[in-house]
């Protein structure tokens, strides 16, 4: 079934759709939470905010966009609002601080895909603290493109910006990742 | 020379299209000829690469945080059924209750109207019926006209024992 399907279901009385949505998009919508927080326990509470608010009001998904759009749309703005309430932005480190874990220690799967088990752990240790050196704005818009699979056209309508500051956004995101590593190296 | 590069390649955002597969034909054969004679976006690619393969690793929120939502989805899914069937039984009381009322209402009208038990034709009948009976009263019963098969078996049985 497609995801508006299971949405109609859940709307028509299904929770066991509801369940296979959560399967379908939990570590897309997790991880980019987690990344965004650099906490577990904010990026869990936030990511079962994000849910329950299709819980509450079913209604809420009008199917006039993708339903992963609408999904990060909700993680997104729900992050921003507990960066208010918190008085921050998010500009948190994404390692540990002190006893609490970093994202990179968050690692559910034990056998990491290929791509991410070619890349060590210093390597990954030194990428997370170049993503962790980005602006607040090239981070979010960043890890949106990487963790929700949208265009930037559609990235571009959840943050509201035009698709050129998208783009550069990320094109300097980019360009910052590339004179850190280097730096690393030297 | 490195940060010339940097400042005047303009391939910036086109290789951000290249490398999330949304540069289409023409601009990916640009961004594919352009990388060839540009270290500086080969190594943005690289670190695109680099950081694209740590973020795929999966990371997932705890079991008790998923089930949490799910048994708020069912609570309210039943919450929802339950509202739904007390409306439908109060439809369907009401409706009852409105035709028992409206039989009732019929029941106590008056004997003029014109409905078919109370009919002169009615009345004709019951006449007919008094008669007959009337009858049959006065005409005095003889032993066959009431034709007990089980006497003699009765008679029978009593004198058996």
């Amino acid at each position: 079934m497609t995801d508006d399907e299971l949405v109609a279901a859940f709307q028509a009385g299904d929770s066991g759709a509801l369940g296979e949505l959560l399967e379908r998009h939990k570590a897309a919508v997790y991880g980019y939470l987690l990344r965004l927080t650099g906490r577990r326990d904010a990026a869990e509470d936030i990511f079962q905010e994000v849910f329950l608010k299709l819980v509450r009001d079913p209604s809420a998904y009008g199917q006039r966009e993708k339903f992963r759009s609408w999904l990060f749309t909700v993680a997104r703005n729900a992050a921003m609002d507990h960066f208010r309430r918190q008085g921050s932005r998010g500009e948190v480190p994404l390692q540990g601080e002190g006893d609490l874990p970093g994202p990179v220690d968050h690692v559910v799967s034990p056998e990491p895909g290929p791509e991410a088990a070619a890349v060590n752990k210093e390597t990954g240790e030194r990428i997370a603290a170049a993503l962790g050196r980005l602006s607040q704005d090239q981070r979010e818009v960043f890890y949106l493109r990487h963790y929700s699979g949208l265009s930037f056209k559609e990235i571009a309508g959840i943050l509201g910006l035009p698709i050129g500051t998208v783009l550069a956004r990320m094109s300097r995101a980019a360009a910052q990742l590339r004179k850190d590593l280097e730096k690393d190296t030297q | 020379m490195y940060e010339d590069i940097v400042m005047n390649c303009g391939y910036g955002e086109k290789l951000i299209l290249y490398f999330y597969g949304e540069a289409d034909g023409a601009l990916g054969a640009a961004v594919e000829a352009h990388i060839g004679n540009c270290p500086v976006c080969r190594d943005e690619l690289a670190a695109l690469k680099a950081a694209a393969a740590l973020l795929s690793a999966v990371r997932e929120p705890h079991p008790a945080v998923v089930e949490g939502v799910m048994r708020a989805a069912r609570a309210a899914v039943s919450r929802e059924r339950s509202f739904g069937l007390n409306w439908r039984e109060a439809l369907l009381s009401g409706a009852l209750a409105s035709v028992l009322a409206g039989a009732f209402a019929l029941s106590g009208r008056p004997a003029g109207a014109e409905l078919a038990w109370n009919s002169g034709l009615d009345a004709g009948l019951d006449r007919v019926e008094y008669s007959l009976y009337q009858e049959q009263a006065e005409t005095p019963a003889s032993s066959g006209d009431w034709d007990y098969h089980y006497s003699g078996l009765e008679d029978e049985n009593f004198s058996a024992k």
